[in-house]
């Protein structure tokens, strides 16, 4: 009689979407008593059901308040709703069932009622209902649509349809960078900023490496607590950068081809919770790393001291990696440059013997150090015999002569 | 009981009332502190028996600022809806010290009732010093100075330095759930309710203090303007020069904290916008040396102050409101810091060891409920990081473990409105220490927090059970019954919440009349059915057969169209 929907159909169909609840505080007004209006203002706070005893001057309640409006939602959120069908007539309805889908803009997907999945008989002023939980994994348009079919006065079934619709939005802005370090561990710096509309508390931020890199999270110190102290909370448009360390596996360490093509670091996990715990969850695609061109020949120095006394050689050892498809012919040459404060020790134009490829090969190097300071090891090359092509190597490590 | 339009026969009119006019028995509780901090437990209620005073005289009307002592006017019971209001508490605390009567007798409030007592009231100079004592600004200063130093009757200030309000809001508010009933019930329904207009009270701060007692706001905002007018601070009279009194501001005080909790915010910023933030000399008693003699300090209200401070947080700039409140801690942190060296609050005299400590006492406490309303806005703000920095400030500095244990509780709160379930946990753990050593089983308030923190994490079985257990330990709980009911939608059972609300409302409907709960069963009506209309007036008969004016925004919380 009142609206259309109970004048065409017997039953009505109501839909409520079932964010978090709220925590609401009473209007906050309080006297001194010798004022005029005494005590009576304090103790109408003090009376009201949602003040909390002895402490009614602070907006911290207890007391839920429903959602009262349908709120955003976010990607990666769970979209609760509450479907409830109820019996508008004054006789029973037989045969009622409620089913829910939600379309988005590539499929439609059939949401699992909990329970009354087969169709019931209503009775008068009785309810059929529902709580509908679906995660959230595209963006863009929803439409919820609800179907309710019933037994009509005329023995056939009726059925209705009504259609909910909402947009889906973006709740994080995730940035980030890689840094290829010489030791083959590979840095990556993650921005996750809030683009929600309120705040938001980081629950958990993590790397899950890919099968090639074993991952260490830069994020805590070494007693396990957060570099970002007690709470992780951003507000609006605020952002939280998190760093970690991936180690490639042995077997790709060892294989410079493993190595150059292990382009996927792996996956950022983030848990986030806003307004009394809201929970959301995104995982990013794969992220890939820029690989180092390594070129023909790659040469690292290892274990080069960082501080040496002055006039007392020292040794470290060259690493030289055939990253190419054919086998090197290579000599190493050592010079010691005019003003150069390291002076080599030993033997230059050494025939290396061939490399084959991918495999590396070990060179340990003696260098003087004569004067004092900060120093660039230099002068290294190698020269391929096959392409007649050298190679200088002048920045790769430097030294402190004290 | 009737004589009360005639005192002034006996007390006169005065344009300066004796400064202990604003006592009433309330007032000679005997510590001053402030009970808005922490309302404690009222200790004793007093009921008057009451019945109608006859309208005033017209032409005594304005001279009457004697406070006849409200609960001695009376009003027939069945007029009124609302028992619990013929109870006033006495203020809270009588343990702490003061060297005036911790105890209230009999007689002094049989005195008080009488009215006559006011008269013999002891003037408490230190008090009225400690109460009212404000450090005006450099430019305030300066003028104040003028008016002391200037030889009597030649101190002409200058319109800049003047507060000149004036009333916005000049209708006559009717009341508003009489309005709606009518619309809504009709006529016939409507006028089962007792209705008290200002007419039906003395036209003074008794009759206002009767008009607030029973919760006929909109009738007392109606009697602040009378009154306000008959100070020469009526409609038309902003931006004119008027004379203060502690009285009109008292009136306006009155006046700005009902409009606030009916949320008349329009009018009342726009009142309110004359008086800036008090920092005008003629806000000090120092501007008026020849009616104040000796007197220091500022006319303005502590509670006026800090409740035009919060205003912008009302309407939507807390901001705004954040800044001002900054601005009066800052003060009150100065005034501490004097009295800490021994000084009196604005740093001239030298202070007894006693007044120190009371003084101490009244300005720390007002310090934190300044921190409580900066609390709320950036609550408000959804600032979380700066609720609680603040709150864990107050919390190491809270003296007993009652206080510790209402922080570490709120605590928890704040974090589960940011989301940050651990915090949550583990302020709630802090809190339930706390509480061990009080009592030794939970109480309600453990109960609900780890209720709250269920929901927060999305287990709503787990919260019904707590807040279930809540509910044995006060079944008549209205805060616990509602939030049963809510756990109960989100377990899908739709009629059984709603069937605990009207439980609720049905078992104590003084309480659970509530504006917050009433739009919790509204939303779950209409949820379940289109025909809602019926239940919803059913509500609407109960406010009315039950409640004053005192829900602003009845038609709201009715969801009613």
């Amino acid at each position: 009689m009142e609206n259309k929907e109970s004048v065409e159909h017997l039953v009505a169909l109501k839909v409520m979407r079932l964010t978090k609840p709220a925590l609401i505080s009473p209007k906050i007004v309080t006297c001194d008593f010798k004022d005029l209006p005494g005590n009576i203002l304090n103790n109408f706070l003090k009376d009201d059901a949602t003040s909390v005893v002895q402490m009614e001057t602070l907006a911290a309640g207890q007391f839920l308040l429903l959602p009262q409006s349908f709120g955003n939602i976010y990607l990666g959120e769970t979209f609760s709703c509450y479907v409830c069908v109820h019996n508008e007539t004054n006789q029973p309805v037989q045969s009622v069932s409620i089913k829910a889908d939600l379309q988005t803009s590539s499929q439609r997907i059939p949401l699992t009622t909990q329970q009354n999945q087969s169709p019931i008989m209503l009775d008068v002023d009785e309810t059929l209902s529902d709580v509908i939980h679906h995660e959230v994994k595209d963006l863009g348009t929803h439409i919820l649509v609800c179907e309710v079919t019933y037994m009509s006065n005329y023995s056939t079934l009726a059925s209705f349809r009504k259609f909910f619709k909402f947009e889906v939005l973006k709740p994080l802005d995730v940035k980030t960078k890689f840094y290829n370090a010489e030791s083959d561990d590979v840095f990556v710096e993650a921005q996750v900023q809030n683009i929600t509309s309120g705040p938001i508390i980081l629950e958990t931020v993590a790397l899950e490496s890919s099968h090639q890199f074993t991952v260490k999270s830069l994020n805590e110190d070494d007693n396990g607590v957060s570099v970002f102290g007690d709470v992780t909370l951003l507000q609006p448009q605020e952002s939280c950068q998190y760093s970690y360390c991936l180690t490639p596996k042995e077997n790709i360490l060892k294989d410079i081809k493993l190595l150059a093509a292990a382009k996927n670091i792996g996956k950022l996990d983030i848990v986030w919770r806003s307004n009394l715990g809201e929970k959301g969850r995104l995982q990013t695609s794969q992220l890939q790393r820029m690989i180092p061109d390594y070129g023909d020949i790659r040469v690292t120095y290892e274990n080069v001291p960082s501080r040496v006394p002055i006039d007392e050689p020292f040794k470290f050892n060259c690493k030289i990696v055939n990253a190419s498809e054919r086998t090197l012919d290579l000599i190493l040459k050592l010079r010691s440059l005019q003003n150069s404060s390291l002076l080599w020790c030993g033997i230059s134009n050494r025939k290396l013997g061939p490399l084959e490829p991918g495999n590396t090969t070990i060179v340990n190097l003696t260098v003087l150090p004569i004067n004092s300071g900060l120093h660039t090891v230099t002068g290294v090359s190698l020269v391929d015999l096959f392409l007649k092509r050298t190679y200088d190597y002048d920045d790769l490590a430097s030294v402190y002569v004290c | 009981m009737d004589n009360k339009p005639t005192l002034s026969q006996y007390f006169g009119g005065s344009e300066i009332p004796p400064a202990s006019q604003f006592f009433d028995e309330i007032g000679t509780s005997p510590s001053e502190m402030i009970q808005s901090i922490y309302l404690g437990e009222s200790e004793a209620g007093i009921s008057a028996p009451r019945a109608f005073t006859s309208p005033p005289d017209p032409q005594e009307i304005f001279t009457n600022v004697i406070p006849t002592v409200s609960s001695a006017t009376a009003v027939p019971a069945t007029s009124l809806p609302d028992p619990s209001t013929f109870f006033d508490t006495i203020g809270p605390e009588p343990q702490i010290g003061s060297s005036k009567s911790n105890l209230i007798s009999a007689a002094v409030i049989t005195e008080a009732m009488d009215g006559l007592s006011v008269k013999n009231q002891p003037v408490d100079k230190e008090g009225d010093r400690r109460r009212d004592a404000w450090i005006p600004n450099e430019e305030a200063k300066k003028t104040l100075l003028k008016a002391q130093s200037s030889p009597k009757g030649s101190f002409f200030p200058e319109r800049e330095v003047l507060t000149m309000p004036g009333l916005v809001l000049e209708e006559e508010l009717a009341d508003a759930l009489q309005e709606i009933a009518v619309k809504y019930l009709g006529v016939s329904s409507a006028g089962s309710r007792g209705v008290v207009r200002a007419e039906h009270v003395s036209r003074d701060e008794a009759g206002l203090r009767e008009l607030l007692r029973t919760g006929y706001l909109r009738a007392a905002v109606n009697l602040t303007a009378t009154l306000l007018s008959a100070a020469g601070q009526g409609a038309g009279r902003m931006h004119r020069p008027t004379k203060h009194s502690q009285r009109s501001l008292q009136l306006w005080l009155t006046r700005f904290a009902v409009m606030c909790r009916i949320k008349l915010y329009e009018p009342l910023l726009k009142e309110a916008e004359p008086f800036g933030d008090f920092t005008k000399p003629d806000m000090f008693y120092e501007f008026y040396p020849e009616a104040y003699e000796n007197r220091t300090g500022s006319l303005v209200p502590f509670s006026l102050r800090l409740l035009v401070a919060e205003l912008p947080g009302h309407v939507g700039k807390p901001e705004e409101a954040m800044d001002r409140l900054y601005a009066m801690l800052d003060v009150i942190e100065q005034m501490i810091s004097n009295l800490k060296s021994g000084k009196t609050e604005v740093g001239t005299d030298n202070i007894s060891a006693e007044d120190q400590k009371e003084s101490l006492r009244l300005w720390n406490g007002r310090r934190i409920r300044v921190l409580h309303s900066i609390t709320n806005c950036a609550i408000a703000l959804k600032d979380y990081r700066l609720a609680t920095k603040i709150l864990t400030t107050l919390k190491n500095e809270a003296t007993n473990v009652q206080q510790q244990r209402a922080l570490h509780s709120a605590l928890c709160r704040v974090a589960l409105l940011a989301g940050h379930g651990r915090a949550a946990v583990a302020h709630c753990s802090n809190a339930k220490d706390a509480r061990n050593h009080i009592c030794p089983t939970p109480d309600v308030r453990e109960y609900v927090d780890l209720g709250l923190i269920d929901i927060a994490h999305g287990k709503y079985q787990d919260a019904y059970n707590n807040f279930a257990r809540a509910a044995d330990q006060e079944p008549t709980n209205i805060m616990v019954a509602n939030n049963l009911a809510v756990c109960l939608l989100y377990m899908g059972r739709l009629k059984e919440a709603i069937s605990v609300l009207q439980k609720a409302i049905h078992s104590d409907p003084e309480r659970g009349l509530n504006e917050s709960l009433l739009i919790n069963l509204c939303t779950l009506y209409e949820l379940e059915s289109s025909k809602t209309n019926e239940k919803k007036l059913n509500l609407l008969r109960m406010l009315c057969k039950h409640k004053s004016d005192t829900i602003p925004n009845v038609l709201e919380c009715l969801k009613l169209a």
